[in-house]
């Protein structure tokens, strides 16, 4: 004799077909998400990996922001010094013009007054601001850096010393600005000294060639130094390109850890449809069956 | 030769009484095919004591000596004690998928974006620290992170206080379903000392036993004479005889939480499954736990965002104070409580010290910053701590609900032994009927013959 069965199939039916559904609503998600995990239940180590990945994506949309922020700066800064390069060069020619000894002491003044006006240029340049902050100040950023007492014709450094460091990506830093200091009053090599000194030199006609070699020598320390900006941005464009294959990395990623490939979904859908029709109809064929009652005569 | 007219007669009746008894017990097999908890009737049939007439033996019929209800006690036992798991994984499951959603990271919701925000504000303050809408960006980044902890944590306080008042609703219930089985109890016990069948009273008590076991861990002893014993598993009892022993509930002087008590015990941590169990279980482990990372997590960051700043000069050129209130000294609360200590932007301090700093230092901007790589959360980075966390709360409902699923078809498939052992079959109880129906028709048609034979004789004697 066999073993008896439970003869009520109906309990078993309805589980099957709650399974069925709910293969079937998990399917249906799933490729209306484009995900296949949808709460942390579903996958918790992806979802924890998940918010590392956020993490660093909303980083490198923060680091994408600084670095055009120090590109818009540094090309202001750039640019100011490559108008100090244009003032200097006219001051060499003053320069060299005033040293060649043909010029009347008149003519001499109103070069020296041309050299004057250049100071005041450079001045101007060497206080530019960039959104309400002084460029060249150091990290007094809210300090005008330079005053020109024409009177005495020295200059004073109002900025600090201090120097940023501003964050590119993670672990990758650079200087945010170079001090005025050692842009205009480096040592021998000061623009302000030089451009004064000719000056000065150009009033009392005396030592005007070796005012002509500090210009010269000026020059060729703001050229130096502006090679520390080509280098920054050589070095944020750099940046701005990883971080930008970063995010890319980063989409991938998410996509590996929660998303579905939408022909998988598709086929996944097509086959929960399947098996929930055939399992309805089968479940509705078992229990329309008849039984033995349905057999009996009539009395 | 007397017994020859009238035995006959008798034996058929008796074995007509007999038929129609088991096409009774037919009847309500087929009334019961749905009933939940109805155990199929059969019926015990005997031969009668034969008489001994000289020589000869002569039977006297079938009498119809029992009925028994069928069912397996082995297998009603198993189906109650997978009820008890599923009962508790539900309840923890239904709570637990609550909580996940708060931090449901996949679509947004979450402590990462603020936490993030917050550290990218900082990052943006590095870039351009005299700016005073930067600065204003941190103090509405840290007021967002703030308000995201708030609300986390009041959700997870409203969730433990819901469980709360279904811990009391599932004690009443369980008082209500005692009381039922205790009047079940005596029901069994007294039928059965009249040696009849208590077979129905038997599958009513299951049927509630079950119930109960959705609730509760029950643990069922054999009293004897029918009665059942019930405790839960620690030993509290439920039912002793005809009398149910309530459990009550009593706020907890501590946590306000209601505990369970029995017969004046503080049964609350010693209930092990059940609907019950899993209440408790989220109510004074899952939920306390996760409160307890959020606080470490905000207090930590709190206090370490406030240290540094402390470190700095302020846009003032003063050194810089709290930006969060300081949070309580053992953490607890720091979630729900975090708030801002200032609205004042300028008072950041981005620039290193001494005083007065500079306006556009952002040493100490950077310093804020780097908090976020730094292991200030108990040996973590906020981040990793908060992923953590994510990782245990969906850990938790996940390995539950595979617990579940698993204890389900178990489930599933005891029920099925137990519909075959139990479970009315329209098939079987049809043939039953044709069969018990022939015999009738067989029985009365001997009578018939009987009947007959006996008017020949008396119109063998007619005048």
């Amino acid at each position: 004799m066999s073993i008896r069965l439970d003869p009520n199939l109906l309990p078993g039916l309805l589980a099957s077909i709650q399974q069925s559904n709910q293969q079937l609503t998990v399917a249906t998600q799933q490729l209306s998400s484009g995900r296949s995990v949808n709460q942390l239940s579903d996958d918790p180590a992806a979802v924890a990996s998940l918010v590392g990945n956020h993490n660093q994506a909303s980083q490198d949309d923060q680091y994408l922001q600084s670095i055009s922020t120090i590109q818009a700066r540094f090309q202001v800064a750039d640019s100011s010094l490559s108008s100090v390069v244009t003032a200097l060069t006219s001051a060499l020619s003053l320069g060299v013009e005033g040293a060649n000894g043909t010029l009347t002491p008149a003519n001499q003044q109103s070069v020296a007054a041309e050299v004057q006006g250049l100071i005041s240029q450079v001045q101007s340049l060497a206080n530019t601001t960039f959104q309400g902050s002084y460029l060249f100040s150091g990290t007094a950023v809210n300090t005008p850096p330079f005053t020109i007492n024409s009177v005495a014709n020295t200059t004073t450094y109002n900025g600090n010393a201090g120097v940023t460091s501003v964050q590119l990506s993670n672990g990758n830093s650079v200087n945010g600005n170079v001090p005025g200091s050692q842009l205009f009053l480096n040592g021998s090599g000061s623009v302000f000294g030089a451009l004064q000194g000719l000056n000065a030199a150009l009033l009392s006609g005396t030592n005007i060639p070796a005012a002509v070699t500090q210009i010269q020598n000026a020059l060729n320390t703001v050229d130096t130094q502006r090679v520390f900006y080509g280098n920054v941005l050589n070095q944020v464009s750099q940046a701005e390109t990883f971080l930008n294959q970063d995010q890319i990395n980063l989409s991938t990623q998410e996509n590996a850890l929660i998303g579905v490939d939408p022909a998988t979904a598709a086929t996944n859908l097509a086959q929960a449809t399947l098996a929930n029709q055939s399992l309805l109809d089968a479940s509705g064929r078992i229990l329309s069956l008849p039984n033995l009652l349905s057999f009996l005569p009539n009395p | 030769m007397s017994w020859m007219n009238s035995a006959p007669m008798m034996l058929l009746e008796r074995y007509l009484d007999g038929t129609s008894m088991r096409q009774t017990l037919v009847s309500t097999n087929i009334a019961n095919v749905d009933t939940p908890g109805y155990s199929r009737q059969v019926p015990n049939l005997e031969e009668t004591t034969p008489v001994q007439i000289g020589n000869n033996t002569f039977g006297t019929g079938v009498d119809l000596a029992s009925v028994t209800s069928l069912r397996d006690s082995v297998l009603d036992l198993r189906v109650n004690q997978e009820t008890q798991q599923q009962g508790q994984l539900n309840a923890f499951i239904s709570t637990g998928q609550q909580i996940q959603a708060l931090f449901n990271e996949t679509n947004g919701t979450g402590l990462q974006a603020p936490l993030t925000a917050f550290f990218t504000s900082l990052s943006q303050l590095s870039t351009n620290p005299s700016d005073i809408n930067t600065r204003q960006g941190v103090l509405t980044a840290a007021q967002n992170l703030a308000n995201a902890f708030n609300q986390t944590s009041s959700s997870l306080s409203t969730l433990q206080r819901n469980t709360d008042l279904s811990v009391t609703q599932s004690v009443n219930q369980i008082n209500a379903l005692t009381s039922q089985i205790a009047a079940v109890n005596l029901q069994v016990s007294s039928v059965q000392g009249t040696g009849q069948n208590a077979g129905p009273f038997i599958d009513q008590r299951q049927q509630l036993i079950n119930q109960l076991s959705n609730l509760v861990d029950v643990s069922s002893i054999d009293a004897g004479n029918g009665s059942l014993t019930l405790t839960t598993s620690g030993g509290a009892p439920l039912v002793v005889n005809g009398q149910n022993f309530n459990l009550t509930t009593q706020a907890d002087p501590t946590t306000g939480l209601q505990d369970v008590y029995s017969q004046g015990t503080n049964i609350t941590t010693k209930i092990t499954s059940g609907q019950l169990a899993g209440q408790i279980q989220i109510r004074d482990q899952e939920i306390p736990a996760i409160q307890s990372s959020l606080d470490a997590l905000a207090s930590g960051l709190a206090n370490s965002v406030n240290t540094q700043n402390q470190a700095g000069v302020d846009l003032n050129g003063a050194a810089g104070g709290n930006i969060f209130v300081p949070p309580p000294a053992n953490g607890v609360g720091a979630a729900a409580t975090l708030a801002l200590a200032t609205t004042d932007p300028t008072k950041i301090a981005a620039s290193a010290g001494p005083p007065p700093g500079s306006a556009g230092d952002n040493t100490n901007a950077n310093a804020l910053l780097a908090l976020q790589n730094q292991n200030i959360i108990n040996g973590q980075t906020p981040l990793n701590s908060y992923a953590g966390l994510v990782y245990k709360i969906g850990n938790d409902v996940s390995s539950a609900l595979s617990n579940q699923q698993a204890g389900g078809l178990v489930l599933q498939q005891l029920q099925n032994l137990q519909g075959g052992v139990s479970g009315v079959d329209i098939n079987e109880e049809s043939a039953n009927l044709v069969r018990y129906q022939n015999a009738y028709t067989a029985a009365a048609q001997v009578s018939a013959v009987v009947d007959s034979l006996l008017l020949t004789t008396l119109n063998m004697v007619t005048p």
